[in-house]
């Protein structure tokens, strides 16, 4: 086989795996499809389509909608590729994404000039709206955002540590991104208002495996802290769960986290250790909110060999005040979808749902759960 | 706490060690950088996951069955490397030297999106092999998962140790690591040592791979990535293509990671920059690594 | 084939197809490829960069994406404080250059493979102290930078734009590298690739032009790097990865070391693929988008193990 025939074959496999040309109205799922983020993209993607499925079998628009998935990689760059393709594409009416804050930043710019409106389920750096009031933005403001930003939950927990479970010495661990930093600041800030006290501050890799080390250290300090606040995912979350308790660090030593952390994939890294790790979660928990219910049940039943990953009722939360727009707007037109969108009043998995000027959620509701290994479960903690 | 800091380096050593083996291996007989070692490793670790599944149904549980998966799973990943050699390195072999790295690094893309795509895009379990107890030691919390890790490890390390310096196809390997072409010409098959030389950093990686997954208990498609790329930097650290030099900077590194992490005020977020660092300085002092013999080489 | 890349005109009139190309292509709904073409010039920058260091000079870098990042951070800091934006490219590429000579100085001793994996660590230790140095870097947050618009007189699409400012910095590459690769300096370069002894006895200072040519490669990737902080209006360290190093080695070795045209095309391959297929794969295969890619890496080496269009010299010596 020749360089060129090889050429041709692959050209052809190419071809083949392309999609006839439809006329369906798109709802693009921007968000890592691949990769190392690509478990929650996925989780995200399954999210909206599901949403999207459950708006066409309900009849409630005239046209089929698709969830049409961009996989950007958690990388700037390829989150500006998609949104340029995005914005060229005419169906595409509005966009659930992106996961990261970096890819959230750069493709609302593109987004802007289009316009097409952005809902992020999971980008939590204030930038991602607040970059919309800079003299710089070229378009329209259509950025909203469901899920709310670290400064909520980071500062509800520090509370919670102070106030509910008497914690005076916290060691602070977060895993350097934009979204576990934050949390991690905002707690480290309500906590010291509080007269507490932050004995040691510790930045991870995302990726990671081995915290045997820094938990050593946390164990043997002098300062005697009391418990860990981590901001991060559930994979670091699980894995510091797990050695703490080979290395024996164990009740009342507390572990607290927030929602990047509260999520099945938990139990499977850390196993019987996530046992009593406390976790806050933005809105109500799921079992408590009869819509949150549905979505849980609904996800398992479409997808039984899949469970939800942490920002999924994020997305399908977004997807629905996305249609919920468009039936508003009479139709799938772009920029009256971004109008009605900042008069979203949704009542959803997530509670209430209503946008302030800058794009962001008002709702300021977080629960505190605690988890329970055995049942596979988040109790709330009253 | 010094104590127990060092049995957290010795672990996480004996891990990297393992892993730089199966670099410096094909190193050592190629000089090239087996790009998809990593993903070899991660494969070893999906393996011993299906094998625990069904082995315990024939070996039964406890150490027999614990064995059956670690030797299954070395052999399958092994193979694999074997494979990756043939179909991709091979036909490259003579041609370029920074061709075949190429063809690895495509190779290591399709195994890990393979993974991803047909396998599982989310974390899996890794069961417990062993009801993981604590026993106290000098102050020190020791799970016996860390000692069942490090005895592996040491044992693995002691069979390759015996197997290269004792018996005739290891010294066939050692033959086609100092001269591939005289060693052709003395009537060592240069294609099945190097198809051996494989084999045997395949299963090292596979091995690993399993300890992997046991100490951290839960496996995912881009698991090889991170520690790929360190024990690598290990190996180049003990000197790449040194057997013993892969051992020294694979504990090298794991002490460092530890001691950076533990006991430098903020250290956990700049060990990796202190573990580099130390490489870059190491290798100023040492152009060769610690072990490594001096050689004229070229691009 | 060989005889159209032969023809002295065939560079010009690419040249020219690439500049006409993004006024056509609204006409020809392809928009999209506006933006990929531009981010396919960066890489082309990139490349033709590393290609001094791996492809004349044949030193091994796998940490070459250090200096896309300090030419990206050095332009939006430099921005920030006030630095109009094309003294801020300036900036960028000395900045690059400066760090790059350093470097060299204190590594370039090293051989082989041990240079790649130092450069590789300075890769990742440059990424994470971007990304820990929170107080000049904003750390994981990232910096936004006040947008350029250059050449607004020619289209009011920034994408358009920047896509013309890389295309001239990416003709004015190809012009630079060409003519250094015909000089007495290039002519050194590959003379110390093929055989550094022989070439230290001809009396070549073998030191002094592996350093040259290690430090141009900086200006290079600080000028794509600049650029690219300009066209997004934002940077933040998860752009700077490991993956986008061996991406760039990858373009370079692909394409052809050594060879001008071949690192174009690299390029134009494996940075134009993933996107071309995000754009043309259906729902159902979007997630194999990066299984294609590792799968034309394989085969377009094991065809053509020399690149894609390997130097005329490099031939001369693979097949003699």
């Amino acid at each position: 086989m020749t360089f060129r025939k090889a050429l041709v074959v692959a050209a052809v496999a190419l071809s083949a795996a392309c999609g006839p040309k439809d006329t369906s109205i798109k709802i693009a799922v921007a968000v890592p499809l691949t990769g190392d983020m690509g478990t929650e993209g996925q989780g995200l993607r399954r999210a909206v389509e599901l949403a999207v499925e459950e708006a066409n079998a309900s009849g409630r628009f005239p046209y089929k909608l698709v969830a049409a998935p961009y996989d950007d990689r958690a990388d700037p760059k390829e989150a500006v590729n998609v949104a340029n393709l995005i914005a060229s594409d005419p169906r595409v009416v509005a966009v659930v994404g992106h996961y990261n804050s970096g890819c959230a930043i750069s493709a609302a710019k593109v987004y802007a000039r289009a316009p097409v409106a952005m809902v992020s389920p999971a980008a939590t750096n204030p930038e991602v709206t607040a970059q919309q009031n800079s003299a710089d933005w070229a378009g329209p403001r259509m950025v909203f955002r469901v899920v709310p930003t670290d400064d909520v939950q980071g500062s509800y927990a520090a509370t919670f540590a102070s106030k509910k479970l008497g914690k005076k010495r916290m060691a602070l661990l977060h895993d350097k991104t934009a979204y576990g930093q934050g949390l991690a600041e905002q707690f480290k800030k309500t906590f010291l208002e509080q007269g507490g006290k932050i004995v040691s501050e510790d930045g991870i890799s995302v990726g990671d495996k081995d915290f045997k080390a820094l938990l050593t250290k946390i164990k043997n300090d002098p300062s005697k802290a009391e418990g860990i606040y981590f901001g991060g995912l559930y994979t670091e979350a699980g894995l510091l769960l797990k050695q703490m308790r080979e290395l024996a660090l164990k009740h009342p030593f507390a572990f607290i986290s927030g929602d990047g952390s509260m999520t099945f994939g938990l139990f499977d890294v850390a196993g019987d250790a996530a046992d009593g790790a406390y976790l806050s979660i933005v809105g109500v928990p799921a079992d408590e909110l009869a819509s949150a219910k549905k979505f849980v049940e609904d996800y398992k039943a479409r997808f039984p060999n899949d469970e939800r990953k942490p920002f999924d009722h994020f997305g399908y939360e977004a997807a629905n005040i996305i249609m919920a727009a468009m039936e508003r707007a009479g139709g799938p037109d772009r920029v009256k979808v971004i109008e009605e969108l900042r008069k979203t009043k949704h009542q959803g998995v997530l509670g209430t749902t209503v946008f302030d000027d800058k794009g962001d959620t008002t709702s300021k509701i977080v629960t505190m759960t605690r988890a329970v290994a055995k049942k596979r479960a988040f109790d709330s903690v009253r | 706490m010094l104590v127990q800091q060092l049995v957290n380096g010795l672990t996480l050593g004996a891990i990297y060690s393992l892993i730089a083996l199966g670099y410096t291996l094909v190193y050592g007989i190629l000089t090239m950088i087996n790009f998809a070692h990593s993903e070899v490793l991660m494969l070893g670790a999906f393996m011993a996951l299906g094998l625990a599944a069904l082995l315990p149904a024939i070996f039964g549980e406890g150490l027999v069955g614990l064995a059956g998966m670690f030797v299954l799973s070395m052999a399958g990943a092994g193979l694999i490397n074997v494979l990756i050699e043939r179909f991709a390195y091979r036909p490259l072999r003579h041609v370029s030297r920074l061709a075949p790295l190429i063809s690895a690094i495509g190779v290591s893309i399709i195994l890990q999106n393979g993974v991803f795509i047909w396998i599982s895009t989310q974390s899996l379990t890794f069961p417990e092999p062993v009801a993981i107890g604590q026993v106290e030691v000098f102050g020190a919390t020791i799970s016996s998962l860390q000692v069942i890790i490090l005895a592996a490890a040491l044992l693995l390390m002691a069979i390759l140790h015996f197997f290269v310096e004792h018996t005739k196809l290891g010294k066939a390997m050692r033959a086609c690591s100092d001269d591939i072409q005289t060693a052709g010409l003395m009537g060592i098959n240069p294609n099945y040592i190097i198809a051996l030389t494989f084999f045997v950093g395949g299963a090292l990686g596979g091995a690993a791979g399993v300890l992997y997954g046991m100490n951290y208990g839960s496996i995912k498609y881009n698991l090889g990535f991170l520690p790929g790329a360190k024990a690598f930097t290990a190996a180049v650290l003990g000197g790449i293509g040194n057997i013993r030099g892969a051992v020294l900077g694979g504990f090298i590194l794991g002490f460092l990671e530890v001691l950076a992490s533990g006991y430098i005020p903020n250290g956990a977020q700049w060990r990796d920059v202190i573990a580099f660092t130390v490489l870059i300085i190491v290798l100023l002092v040492r152009p060769s690594g610690l072990l490594g013999e001096k050689l004229a080489e070229k691009v | 084939m060989k005889k159209a890349l032969a023809w002295r005109w065939t560079p010009w009139v690419a040249l020219a197809l690439a500049a006409v190309f993004p006024f056509l292509a609204a006409t020809l709904d392809a928009q999209y490829l506006v933006r990929v073409g531009g981010v396919i010039g960066l890489f082309m920058l990139l490349g033709l960069g590393l290609n001094f260091t791996l492809g004349y000079a044949g030193l091994f870098d796998l940490g070459f994406i250090a200096f896309y990042a300090i030419g990206a951070y050095t332009t939006a800091i430099a921005m920030r404080a006030g630095v109009p934006a094309p003294a801020a490219l300036v900036l960028a590429v000395m900045m690059s250059l400066a760090v790059r000579a350093l470097l060299g100085l204190t590594i370039l001793r090293l051989r082989g493979d041990y240079l790649a994996v130092v450069t590789m660590g300075f890769g990742e230790i440059a990424r994470l102290t971007i990304n820990n140095l929170d107080a000049l870097t904003n750390g994981p947050k990232g910096l936004q930078v006040a947008p350029w618009r250059p050449l607004a007189f020619l289209s009011a699409d920034p994408n358009i734009q920047y896509y013309l400012l890389i295309l001239i910095a990416v003709a004015g590459g190809v012009i630079a590298s060409s003519r250094i690769e015909d000089s007495r300096v290039g002519r050194a370069w590959i003379a110390i690739r093929e055989d550094e002894i022989a070439a230290r006895l001809s009396g070549i200072p073998v030191r002094h032009y592996k350093l040259l040519a290690f430090t141009i490669s900086a200006a290079f990737a600080g000028l794509a790097g600049g650029l690219f902080a300009q066209w997004e209006q934002f940077v933040t360290p998860e752009s700077f990865v490991f993956w986008e190093s061996i991406l760039v080695v990858s373009i370079v070795v692909l394409g052809g070391m050594g060879s001008i045209a071949g690192v174009l095309v690299g390029a134009l391959v494996l940075v134009g693929f993933p996107p071309i297929m995000q754009w043309k794969l259906s729902a159902d295969w979007i997630n194999y988008r990066y299984l294609f890619f590792g799968l034309i890496l394989v085969l377009v080496t094991l065809f053509r193990p020399q690149g894609i269009l390997p130097s005329s010299r490099r031939e001369a010596e693979l097949t003699s």
